[in-house]
């Protein structure tokens, strides 16, 4: 089973990943939404970390830290950022932080992993602005967008047909630059309110 | 007198310090400092990574070769020794006068 949700607070999604395993859904992985498989409902304690990797072997080094103190690492890749653990044995601590400011170190990453992505944006929008590709005329005079010769022109059912088919591609044409600084946008809401949780969790 | 930026340091990076005076990897160094505590300081797992992280960027502890490829050890550097032995006289410091404070009475009586 897969589904789809989106979290900022990292508490939450533990505490929805654990309520999903004590229906019987163990997370199995997480690289297009959450992927669970069918298991024996559990309570299951699962905490989150936030942190990418630059070599293959930190990155394997990190899991076994967590797995010879007792937390399974159950989804999350070497540059995924979020990293799934699952308390193995009962002897282990309840969390997989010890103090608060290390606990509100990984909201910091996240903000500051935000902040990167939505700057990786700008300078594909500079690219766009500077060779012209983006026309804010056809806000006033979108005809500018439909190709068809002769559109204005037609009247009656063939001009519906020759309309409805090209606006697709017109507006594709007109506003799909928009999906950069849409982009951008989000993961600066999203850095900022990664760095607000920090601030607000840390000692 | 300037003191050095590094101190005080915080309980949890004194004792992995004192604990890597001799060689160890990341879990070794959970159990150890458990042990010399007393069991009073545990540190989990995200939090001794980022530790071993910052302690590795400020040049107090470097990683060594060792068998066991899967897990890197860590020893502390001469830089490292310095600070913890700078927070060691800071402490023996603090221990005299508050002694002198409360005029020699015994432990039983404070």
């Amino acid at each position: 089973m897969r589904k789809f949700k989106y979290f900022l607070d990292l508490e939450k999604e533990e505490k929805w990943l654990r309520d999903m395993a004590k229906q019987g859904y163990q997370l199995e992985d997480r690289s297009f939404g959450y992927k669970f498989r069918a298991a024996e409902p559990e309570d299951a304690v699962i905490k989150i970390d936030y942190r990418r990797f630059k070599k293959q072997e930190d990155f394997l080094e990190y899991r076994i830290l967590f797995e010879d103190s007792g937390w399974k690492h159950i989804a999350g890749k070497k540059n995924s950022g979020a990293q799934y653990f699952q308390k193995m044995s009962e002897a282990s601590d309840d969390d997989i932080f010890s103090d608060k400011l290390s606990k509100a170190g990984k909201y910091k990453r996240l903000s500051d992993m935000s902040m990167e992505l939505s700057m990786c944006y700008l300078p594909l929008l500079v690219v766009l602005i500077t060779m012209d590709m983006i026309n804010l005329e056809v806000l006033v005079n979108p005809k500018a967008l439909y190709f068809t010769p002769g559109l204005w022109e037609m009247t009656g059912v063939a001009f519906w047909r020759a309309f409805l088919f090209e606006t697709p591609f017109a507006f594709f044409r007109g506003f799909a630059w928009l999906f950069i600084p849409v982009m951008m946008v989000l993961y600066l809401i999203s850095a900022y309110k990664a760095n607000k949780l920090y601030e607000k969790s840390k000692p | 007198m300037n003191r050095d930026k590094n101190l005080p340091l915080t309980e949890t990076t004194y004792y992995i310090l004192l604990v890597l005076i001799e060689t160890a990897h990341g879990y070794r160094i959970m159990q150890k400092v458990e042990e010399l505590s007393d069991q009073q300081v545990k540190i989990a797992a995200g939090t001794l990574y980022g530790a071993i992280e910052n302690l590795l960027k400020q040049e107090l502890i470097q990683s060594v070769k060792s068998e066991d490829k899967r897990r890197k050890t860590y020893v502390i550097t001469d830089k490292g020794k310095e600070v913890l032995r700078l927070d060691f006289e800071r402490m023996r410091h603090m221990i005299r006068i508050t002694e002198n404070q409360f005029g020699g009475i015994s432990d039983e009586k404070i």
